[in-house]
């Protein structure tokens, strides 16, 4: 028996076991029945070993170059190294199918054993949903469109992965990130329809899912910086979004995914906002569905498009039913999700998290709107039209200062709403050093209202979250005697929800400062050099010694070796353009120095074919571009911080302090 | 919830499968947008083997085949049998071959033109202004030149032969008339 | 006036200074500036699309056929042609595909009133949400009470932003 039966054999086993799993797990949650919740839950870790199975069974196809396997063939080839072999399981459809069905399962295991038995009716519901979907995947990879174990007439060699995929080893990080984000979020969405067709639950399946929805957030975010920073490293244009449709398509979904992290508070805090929550957890899941339709069906041109197939009209098929079914269930119970009160002050936390959630709404539709549009002019009226970075940029730029704006004086509003002495208290070092930004700003010259309006909410938002930590610290101080590191420390472990979101507030800022920083101040400059000749750009002299050809064991490369001086700097670059044999158009390869304060980007344009004499190198002097992937990384963090579960303690303090009766400010 | 709005969500969530149901039917590579049905533009480049320049003023009562190629294009390479025998059949008729050389250097595309056997006019489109003017989206594309100097179709890459002797075929039968 | 009217005043003097020097330092940086050509090219080829690429702009692909359609453009803006003469030329060839915006005078204008319109409509839900009374909170017990009217009283002390101790 071969890797690949193993594979084919055990999903098609599991097809039948997660069905009759999703069966067990409705009869159970209608019945109260305890047998067909322990049959649910064995048919979940029973489907979770068989796709286990199946993926070993794919990787053992690739490492042992089966090209009688479709996929192998196409995605293989025997000089590909090792590193490449194992993380093409992923490289194409098929896989990616797979990959996707194996975190869906592990999520049922998951929601089976753990969430039962904190929630155990709503969460056998929520579990009967889950195996639906699951079904619904084993189903796919069990058709031809998505078979991964497709047999053919084993060529001698494979054709390998795709030149663009194993340029870099981040095609090792950014699918899977992605995938486990949006998967990771069909367990709020299966919570939220448990709730609603049970017709109970009423706000604590919010609780039970809070963790997943914050980790699926955080990894959906942190995958598409890591896609960022793979476009930019390996598609070698030099920026690191380009609103195309894929990147689109992995946004939206985060986007109404943050709107949802913060208006969960508001329903945990105040009982309101339940039909925002609960559309929003829709949109979500529907989003993700979304995207990979149109990442993987073919009807939208873009980067992703390496393959297309017959599985769109079923992911569309199945998006429907989603769509369908949820908002058909959400407007069936809605009478009886009626709050019983408004929100009340416009100046409170709560007034400020339903703007927020607007903001989030309209800049998700407006690029939903924006990718599809080109699509809808095409069916309506045949016109072939495009939109693109003006477009997008012109419009979410002064919603994301929006949500900038709100990020800031969100967190500093009380519950309820806030006295006119509490505003001034809280908001008066934050403008001040709101000011000091747009000044230093203007002072470094950074060009554009927008680049200077960006400074100055990045340097207020960033004060509050410096008051808070302060003010806790402080409070800490006082309430239990304990110094600054310590009460620090303390802050992170009790309050981690609130501290961490507050480090994932200061990622964010980081992010925006980079990016107003990156799109003002880039400097571009072009030109022919023939070995000797140099270029200035920016501050930069770029000297071509040579161009020469490179070879390694799976590709041939041409290399353009430059040498950087100026501005303190004495390095060697060595942009190519890389020849793959199964390919015909060659790759470019940039050459890049990071650094704090810029990235030098030099990337080989065109050369002479004939002698080699001359070659156009293109030169990027792109400002503070490092700190994107820093600010990613600190919003990891923080997402880490207030995910870890807190130390259970009382609430009575326990060192009892003097505590002076009045403090003057 | 107000209820329009319940209304109009639901339209518009209806709408978006719809749209996304029809965009099925087209191929995302497919562009249609170019310049056929317009009159060609008309040009004056360099030929290739040194001989002079070479003058297109289209609309003047003869078929123009026009080819865009390089030598560093694999599929090029592919059409060109195809190319040639065609060439050969309607050597000395109403009907003119035209190669037009597409980002590359004339040395690599007089090789070229020698290796393969090329042997009608071929001309260096050195600024990309011609394939500009023409619409070229990639290499190869052919387009049908009508005697009425309007560009009367296109084929983007490699051409196979009973689409270049049906476009042909099709311009003769419409000077015929 | 006493120590804390003053503190008060300078409170509020600070954020009104703030907020002017963000308005002027924005106001500042917008101001008109006359367009060098290159900024011209730059900003023409910004809004062109590269017809190799897969959604880049000519400005932004390093593509053969980009760099040349720079080169165009250049010439073109030397020549004196303004911007919309340039456009219609790549449009003669290319159609409205290669514009990176939709037209301007079609249908196809409306998209840029989407984000507007959905602000709109959830600017009026949101109001609509804030218009109705907040919910009352249950009344608490007498005991209760003192306990909290003693704990909102050294949290005032301590100067804390929210009702939340860390």
């Amino acid at each position: 028996m071969s890797w690949a039966d193993l594979g084919s054999a055990a999903l098609r086993a599991a097809l039948p076991v997660a069905i009759w799993g999703c069966g067990a797990a409705a009869y159970a949650a209608a019945k109260r029945d305890g047998r067909g919740l322990a049959s649910a839950r064995w048919s979940s870790l029973l489907a979770l070993v068989l796709v286990s199975l199946a993926v070993v069974g794919m990787e053992g196809s690739l490492l042992t170059h089966d090209f009688s396997v479709q996929y192998v063939a196409q995605n293989n080839a025997r000089e590909t190294p090792t590193f490449f072999t194992v993380i093409s399981l992923w490289a194409a459809l098929e896989g990616s199918i797979l990959l996707w069905t194996l975190v869906l399962t592990g999520a049922t295991a998951y929601v089976a054993w753990r969430g039962t038995r904190e929630l155990p009716r709503l969460a056998t519901a929520a579990l009967a949903v889950l195996l639906a979907m699951l079904a619904f995947f084993l189903l796919l990879v069990t058709t031809p469109a998505a078979d991964p174990f497709v047999r053919i007439d084993p060529p001698f060699d494979g054709n390998g992965p795709n030149p663009l995929l194993q340029n870099h080893p981040l095609m090792a990080l950014h699918p899977p990130l992605l995938y486990l984000g949006y998967v990771l979020f069909s367990v709020p969405f299966a919570y939220a329809i448990a709730s609603l067709v049970l017709g109970e639950g009423g706000d604590r399946w919010l609780v039970a899912t809070r963790r997943f929805a914050l980790v699926s957030w955080a990894l959906l975010g942190v995958g598409i910086v890591a896609g960022s920073w793979w476009s930019y490293a390996v598609l070698g244009w030099g920026g690191y979004w380009a609103w195309d449709p894929v990147e689109n398509a992995a946004i939206m979904p985060w986007l109404t995914a943050t709107a949802y992290l913060h208006s969960v508070m508001v329903e945990e805090k105040r009982r309101l906002l339940r039909t925002w929550n609960l559309s929003l957890v829709i949109t979500t899941f529907a989003l993700t569905i979304l995207g990979t339709f149109l990442t993987r069906s073919g009807v939208v041109n873009s980067v992703h498009a390496f393959t297309q197939s017959a599985i769109g009209p079923l992911l569309l098929g199945y998006l429907v039913a989603i769509v369908v079914l949820s908002v058909g269930l959400l407007l069936w119970r809605m009478p009886r999700l009626a709050e019983s009160g408004g929100v009340g002050a416009p100046l409170s936390r709560e007034a400020i998290f339903l703007f927020q959630n607007v903001v989030f709404v309209a800049a998700t539709l407006t690029v939903l709107l924006g990718t599809l549009y080109p699509l809808i002019a095409e069916a309506v009226s045949g016109a072939q039209l495009s939109i693109g970075r003006p477009y997008f940029d012109r419009v979410e730029v002064p919603l994301a200062l929006a949500l900038l704006f709100l990020m800031g004086i969100g967190p500093q509003l009380p519950w309820h709403g806030a006295s006119r002495a509490t505003l001034e208290r809280q908001f008066t070092a934050p403008v001040v050093a709101g000011a000091c930004g747009a000044v230093l700003a203007v002072v470094l010259g950074i060009g554009g209202a927008f680049a200077v309006l960006t400074y100055a909410l990045a340097a207020f938002v960033a004060a509050t979250v410096v008051q808070e930590f302060a003010r806790g610290v402080h409070a800490r101080g006082v309430l239990h005697g304990e110094g600054p590191a310590e009460a620090l420390a303390n802050l992170l472990r009790r309050s981690g929800r609130r501290y961490g979101g507050y480090i994932v507030h200061l990622g964010i800022v980081v992010i925006a400062v980079a990016v107003a920083t990156s799109q003002a101040g880039t400097v571009q400059v072009e030109k022919t050099l023939a070995p000797g000749d140099t270029v200035a750009a920016g501050p930069y002299l770029v000297r071509l010694v040579a161009l020469r050809d490179a070879a390694e064991p799976q590709r041939d490369l041409l290399v353009a070796d430059l040498a950087i001086s100026g501005n303190g700097a004495d390095t060697r670059l060595s942009p190519a353009l890389v020849f793959y044999p199964n390919s015909t158009q060659a790759v470019g390869s940039p050459g890049i120095a990071a650094g704090p304060r810029d990235d030098l980007y030099t990337i080989l344009a065109a050369y002479d074919n004939r002698a080699k004499a001359w070659a156009t190198i293109r030169v990027l002097v792109i400002p503070l571009v490092s700190w994107l992937w820093v600010g990613g990384l600190i919003v990891g963090l923080g997402a880490v911080v207030a995910a870890l579960p807190q130390p259970r303690r009382g609430i009575a303090t326990r060192r009892a302090v003097e505590v002076p009766v009045a403090v003057e400010t | 919830m107000p209820r329009w709005l319940r209304l109009v969500i639901v339209a518009g969530i209806a709408a978006l499968v719809v749209v996304l149901a029809l965009s099925f039917r087209r191929d995302p590579r497919d562009l249609r947008t170019g310049t056929v049905g317009k009159p060609a533009a008309a040009f004056a480049l360099q030929r290739l083997d040194g001989s002079g320049e070479l003058k297109l003023e289209p609309g003047g009562s003869k078929i123009v085949v026009l080819n865009f190629f390089a030598s560093w294009c694999i599929p090029c390479k592919q059409e060109n049998p195809t190319l040639v025998r065609v060439y050969e059949r309607y050597r000395g008729s109403d009907v003119e071959f035209i190669g037009v050389l597409y980002q590359d250097s004339p040395d690599a595309g007089l090789k070229y033109v020698r290796d393969n056997g090329v042997t009608w006019p071929t001309v260096n489109d050195d600024q990309g202004r011609v394939a500009f003017s023409y619409g070229v989206f990639g290499i190869p594309e052919t387009y049908f030149i009508g005697p009425d100097g309007v560009i009367a179709g296109r084929h983007i890459g490699p051409i196979d032969e009973t689409t270049l002797v049906n476009g042909i075929e099709a311009l003769r039968a419409k000077v015929r008339k | 006036m006493t120590a804390r009217e003053n503190a008060v005043l300078r409170a509020r003097a600070m954020i009104v200074i703030g907020l002017v020097a963000i308005v002027v330092a924005v106001a500042w940086s917008a101001r008109p500036h006359a367009e060098t050509p290159a900024e011209r090219v730059d900003r023409i080829t910004s809004g062109l699309r590269c017809v190799v690429c897969q959604g880049l702009s000519v400005k932004d692909s390093p593509a053969e056929s980009a760099r040349q359609m720079r080169d165009l453009v250049v010439q073109r803006v030397a020549e004196g042609r303004s911007d919309r003469e340039i456009v219609d030329e790549f449009r003669a060839s290319y159609g409205d595909w290669v514009v990176l915006e939709p037209p301007l005078l079609s249908w196809s204008a409306l998209v840029w009133l989407v984000p507007v319109a959905a602000l709109l409509v959830g600017g009026a839900v949101a109001w609509r949400g804030m218009r109705t009374p907040p919910p009352q909170p249950p009344e608490a017990p007498p005991a209760d009470v003192a306990a909290l009217r003693e704990r909102v009283a050294r949290e005032e002390a301590l100067d804390l932003p929210s009702t939340e101790t860390p």
